[in-house]
């Protein structure tokens, strides 16, 4: 009676599975619980998969709001790769996930995130609203990429809608004490600084400003494009001089 | 005629296999009976200190009752408990095989597999430890947790 008693148990605590809507959550090295403070530690190869997303760290704080399976932040550290349901695909060394506000950060060298055509990469931070649409790359290698537009920079802002399964770019804000350099199909564009708003179609360029497009190139202190039209208007403030070198093919 | 020259041999054949069939099943109901009796005697196990020992642990929000069906006093506030250990508190209840709890300092340490349950919650574990009057549990070695929605 005694082994088949054991050999219930023993079955009893293996055959947990994670069924349609539940989350399954497994470490190598235990969980700590604290009620008082309301999180959890999860700790050593910890894989977190949900019929949402699928998330491996080597260590994970969860915080809760009444129950442990009432998650409201997730904050994993160490080797972190978050794959969603949705097309969502992040990775770094760090990442802090607000689920009520629908807020992502990521952080540490080879930040990566992916929502499905646009591509986010930093090697300090990133950080997306899922509801607002704001997003900040923050750090060196920081670049943002879709189909339509390639911006490198030391720090890139703005906000982005979701229009079906395509995101697009609404406002934009690029800063590099260097340079920042945004491609789109036609226009390879360079300066200190760089905004861009989608209501009215332009995009201003500040300081030691360069745009080439086919075989012209053009400089000055500041730029104002059409994205539209794709005309541009360059000026140069200090000595009013506007440089522009066009290949003699196209004279 | 003699009466019993009446009886059909069949009949008889019948008769004495019931009759069989009665003793033995009487030899075999004897014997289980026997079984269940030792097996009381040997619940009363001299190799244990304490049979069905129940404590309780308690912080400010909550009562956590700790019931196992064996234990042995290891010293004067540590207890081994052994078979069924349960510990159960208004919105939780943790299932293990052997448990070291301590009276004074109100912990328990297992390095039994055990099983967690809560609202929505499910944990499996390679042991586990409470502390700090039951805020803080440890589930320890490879853990499994289930969250239902």
């Amino acid at each position: 009676m005694k082994y088949i008693i054991t050999i219930l148990l023993f079955f009893s605590f293996h055959t947990i599975g994670r069924e349609s809507g539940q989350t399954e959550i497994t470490t190598d090295d235990g969980i700590e619980v604290f009620n008082q403070e309301k999180y959890y530690l999860l700790k050593t190869n910890v894989k977190i998969i949900s019929d949402e997303y699928v998330l491996n760290a080597d260590l994970v704080k969860a915080y809760f709001l009444k129950d442990l399976y009432d998650i409201t932040r997730i904050f994993s550290d160490g080797n972190v790769t978050l794959n969603s349901s949705k097309g969502i695909k992040a990775s770094g060394e760090k990442i802090d996930f607000d689920i009520i506000n629908e807020d992502l950060q990521i952080f540490g060298k080879n930040s990566l995130f992916i929502n499905n055509e646009l591509k986010m990469t930093s090697d300090k931070e990133i950080k997306i609203n899922n509801t607002t649409g704001n997003f900040m790359i923050n750090g060196p290698n920081s670049r943002l990429k879709t189909n339509k537009i390639d911006i490198t920079g030391y720090l890139i802002k703005g906000k982005f809608t979701q229009l079906e399964n395509d995101n697009e770019v609404e406002l934009l804000n690029v800063e590099d004490e260097t340079q920042i350099n945004i491609k789109t199909e036609t226009l390879d564009m360079y300066a200190r600084r760089a905004e861009y708003d989608k209501q009215n179609n332009i995009i201003e360029l500040f300081d030691n400003v360069k745009i080439l497009r086919d075989n012209e190139s053009i400089s000055g202190n500041y730029a104002k494009i059409n994205t539209l039209t794709e005309s541009y208007k360059v000026t140069s403030k200090e000595s009013g001089k506007v440089k522009a070198l066009l290949d003699r093919k196209d004279e | 005629m003699n009466n019993f020259l009446k009886i059909n041999k069949k009949t008889l054949l019948i008769l004495l296999i019931f009759l069989t069939a009665i003793f033995l099943s009487t030899i075999f109901f004897n014997k289980i009976s026997t079984n269940v009796t030792k097996e009381n005697f040997l619940s009363i196990d001299p190799k244990f200190d304490i049979i069905n020992p129940s404590f309780t642990i308690n912080n400010e929000k909550e009562k956590i009752s700790v019931t196992a069906n064996k234990g042995n006093f290891l010293n004067n506030n540590k207890i081994l408990l052994k078979n069924n250990v349960f510990f159960q508190s208004s919105s939780f209840t943790i299932f293990s095989d052997e448990v070291t709890f301590d009276k004074k300092n109100q912990t328990a340490i297992s390095k039994s597999n055990s099983k967690f349950k809560s609202e929505g919650t499910e944990i499996i574990s390679e042991g586990f430890s409470i502390s700090e009057n039951g805020d803080i549990i440890l589930f320890n070695g490879k853990t499994s947790l289930i969250l239902i929605k």
